[in-house]
């Protein structure tokens, strides 16, 4: 994939992020801080759908941007045509086991397997 | 003759905030900010995963997030994330030629355009604003 294909996706992930992040954020302020994170409510957090969606937006669109960040870091500082493909791919395998791991607590916990 | 590469530092030239003005600071610190994010990103995940260890295990989990050092970690990720956003909104502009002036022809002391004050004051409300909101997320944290 090209590099400038690359950053439009880093860009607009990253914008896109900040506004999923930022209703993520309200949610936990409206209901109070110490009170969002009650066992009973974060379940009800869960199990409202349209919630539990966004969530699985933003952990796909942040795990995209950072570990994308991080390749980016990791061939800024070391270069070579191993060394990149080493990175590109210990990256992309990092970023679907986040991604992976994120999306088993989400379906479960939304399905009621808890 | 020996070879010596007097310009060669390292990471500890890389991290010299001194010498290359507020551009360089803002491009470590956006480098910095990122990793800190992305760890914390990954243990976020493996946070609310204790969800799944049902009522008992959820809040024996919180028991240890939910500490003064917990909370001071989490101002911090506020401080990293606020900062992170407002420069990388300034970096995005930049690459797109917002805000960095016109090709002029180079004389001394030979200040790149991109270099201007608008990006400086970018730089700095994003360092103003992070505080800010840090200082926000401690009254939230500990007001409660």
């Amino acid at each position: 994939m090209r590099e400038s294909l690359i950053m439009k996706i880093h860009y607009g992930t990253a914008l896109a992020s900040v506004a999923l992040v930022a209703v993520h954020i309200l949610f936990r302020l409206t209901q109070g801080f110490a009170e969002s994170l009650q066992y009973e409510s974060v379940i009800a957090n869960y199990k409202f759908l349209p919630y539990a969606g966004m969530l699985e937006i933003i952990l796909i669109l942040l795990s995209i941007h950072g570990f994308n960040g991080l390749r980016v870091i990791l061939l800024e500082l070391k270069q070579g045509t191993g060394y990149e493909k080493s990175v590109t791919y210990g990256c992309i395998a990092a970023m679907a086991l986040t991604i992976l791991y994120g999306s088993r607590t989400i379906f479960m916990t939304s399905f009621g397997m808890v | 003759m020996a070879k010596v590469d007097e310009n060669k530092e390292g990471v500890k030239g890389m991290a010299n905030p001194t010498r290359y003005g507020i551009e360089r600071f803002a491009y470590l610190l956006m480098r910095l900010t990122g990793l800190g994010l992305l760890a914390y990103f990954v243990a976020h995940i493996y946070e609310t995963s204790n969800i799944l260890r049902g009522k008992v295990g959820w809040e024996e989990f919180l028991q240890i997030t939910q500490t003064p050092e917990g909370h001071i970690i989490l101002a911090i990720v506020i401080g990293m994330s606020v900062f992170h956003t407002v420069n990388g909104v300034r970096v995005m502009l930049g690459h797109g030629g917002i805000g960095v002036g016109k090709p002029t022809r180079p004389d001394y002391p030979y200040i790149p355009q991109s270099q201007n004050v608008r990006h400086k004051i970018a730089i700095y409300s994003a360092i103003v604003l992070s505080a800010l909101a840090m200082m926000y997320g401690l009254a939230v944290m500990f007001g409660e």
